[in-house]
């Protein structure tokens, strides 16, 4: 049943929108917005990690510029939204453009801690030399125009807006797979080398894959600055890389649905657990251990075999 | 060029090759010929350089030192795509094909560099070896040992290249296979050049138009009259 699901594209994209619609009217669509953001991070995230194979320690700097591209022309150039949005992924994806020569070249540890370093330098950045124009430590405090309904103070507009660019990150995503690029990556990840001695320039595609990647990371955050009004330095944080990783392989690497789950369950985690138990994140590591033991393909990927 | 076409002249030229693992010399002054057309097995024992030098050739390795040339032009240093593009594919020795993605989907992978329509690659690999008709759409992990190295033949036949090098085709396959392997060998023998590390000495006689014997790195003995080859036992001592 699962699988059949999985092999559709809008049955997928059906399962996806009802989750959150019930989701969200039961419980709150300020979260649900919120949880929706945070699984299209993952989604761009798992782009590198779960169909390219390389684990990114640094994927929050992606996202802090595609946050601080929004704020930056919202606060600098015009408030309008949508501006910000095409900023923020734009940001984004040239901070992926420009590394990703670089860091596509390398694997494992190495990938890992370079993406790491350059979150690191692009924190400092933020919160010291560039602090006249980011407003350092403080952030940024953000108004955008409103065109008629298209309001983003209304909760219920954003909410929608931001299902409807989780469901067409998805179904490009999806779309991605079935493509022969997605084919060319998912060998990639399997075996690089022998890639190469078909002819294909690896590191290019590596690299595109990467930007994609980057982008939606900023996507990510560009609507995160969109749904708070402000941006701040959280938003580019290293520390905080943990969540999106942990996201990840709670859901299931590798699977649209399995990013969207793991997104889901994290956030579920850290917002609704730490009411009731100060020191959440030990469950988290519970969670850990489990999934690393128990359920190696996650969430999704041990229910669809089951 | 087509397949099918036997082609004349040089086709590989090997020049004075050195390669080093690090500070160890595991290729000494190797040289050697290969004309279009031609069949050539490389023998020895393990460790000889007989892997190495396939790597080198294919790009995998960068020499130290000497040259290869491929159809007049140097490639020695070039990064391996750019090498599987100029004509030359190489099969590997651990038959490993893609095993997530289907048949279909490993000669589509394969096709899409060399712009070869995927049916025309889909027709090749049934042409040689009709079985693969049926597997087509299996999961690529789901096949024997046998399939695996027929799929890898197929796919390196894509784009219709000049030369293949091919690692160890027989080894670890159950004799019944190595028969059809062989068969299948013997077939691409009139269509195109190849260089084949082979410990099976009796394929080896079977199908070598010449015989590189390899040891400890360097090029130990080169056999080019036929019926020193049709005779393993003149060289089974190198092995």
């Amino acid at each position: 049943m699962l699988k059949k699901i999985e092999g559709s594209i809008p049955l997928t994209l059906l399962l996806i929108a009802a989750g959150f619609l019930a989701y969200g009217y039961l419980t709150s669509l300020l979260k649900m917005t919120d949880f929706m953001i945070f699984c299209i991070f993952v989604l761009g995230f798992d782009l590198v990690y779960g169909h390219m194979g390389q684990l990114s320690f640094g994927h929050m700097l992606y996202l802090g510029a595609g946050a601080y591209g929004a704020g930056l022309s919202a606060k600098y150039l015009s408030p309008d939204p949508f501006l910000a949005l095409a900023a923020g992924l734009l940001v984004a994806g040239l901070a992926g453009a420009v590394l990703g020569p670089l860091l596509v070249r390398t694997t494992g540890a190495c990938f890992a801690l370079l993406n790491l370093a350059f979150n690191q330098v692009g924190h400092f950045l933020i919160l010291v030399p560039l602090a006249p124009i980011t407003g350092g430590e403080d952030g940024l405090s953000l108004t955008f125009s409103s065109y008629g309904w298209v309001n983003f103070s209304n909760l219920t507009f954003i909410f929608y807006l931001v299902l409807a660019v989780l469901l067409a990150v998805a179904f490009l995503i999806l779309k991605f797979e079935s493509s022969p690029f997605g084919l060319l990556l998912k060998s990639v990840k399997e075996n690089e080398i022998r890639v190469r001695f078909l002819g294909y320039n690896t590191y290019f595609y590596k690299w595109i894959t990467f930007i994609f990647s980057a982008a939606l990371s900023g996507l990510a955050g560009a609507l995160t600055v969109l749904n708070y009004g402000y941006t701040n330095p959280s938003f580019i944080d290293p520390t905080r890389n943990v969540e999106v990783i942990f996201a990840a392989l709670m859901g299931g690497a590798g699977q649209v649905i399995g990013a969207v789950v793991g997104g889901t369950a994290f956030m579920t985690i850290s917002n609704y657990l730490a009411r009731y138990i100060l020191r959440w994140e030990m469950f988290l590591g519970v969670a850990l251990l489990l999934i690393a033991f128990r359920f190696r393909k996650g969430i999704w990927g041990y229910l669809r075999e089951v | 060029m087509l397949l099918g076409q036997r082609r004349r002249g040089m086709l590989l030229t090997v020049d004075r090759l050195n390669v080093h693992y690090g500070s160890a010399q595991v290729l000494h002054d190797i040289s050697l010929q290969i004309k279009a057309g031609e069949l050539v097995c490389l023998v020895g024992r393990n460790g000889a350089g007989k892997t190495t030098l396939l790597k080198t050739i294919g790009g995998f390795l960068k020499p130290t030192s000497g040259s290869i040339s491929f159809q007049g032009n140097r490639i020695d240093g070039r990064p391996p795509e750019k090498v599987a593009l100029q004509g030359l594919r190489y099969v590997f020795q651990d038959k490993r094909v893609f095993s997530e993605l289907t048949v279909r989907d490993n000669l589509e992978l394969a096709a899409f560099p060399t712009k070869e329509p995927l049916e025309q690659a889909v027709k090749r690999l049934i042409g040689i070896h009709p079985k693969m008709e049926k597997l087509l759409h299996s999961k690529a992990r789901g096949l024997s040992g046998g399939e695996r190295q027929i799929l890898l033949l197929g796919r390196a036949l894509i784009g219709e290249p000049a030369l293949l090098l091919i690692d160890e085709p027989t080894e670890g396959l159950a004799a019944i296979i190595i028969r059809e392997i062989a068969q299948v060998l013997e077939s691409l023998k009139a269509r195109i050049s190849m260089i084949i590390v082979e410990q099976n000495l009796a394929l080896v006689s079977r199908l070598a138009d010449r015989i590189y014997i390899m040891k400890e790195g360097a090029i130990f003995q080169e056999i080019s009259d036929s019926n020193l080859i049709r005779q393993p036992q003149h060289y089974q001592d190198y092995l």
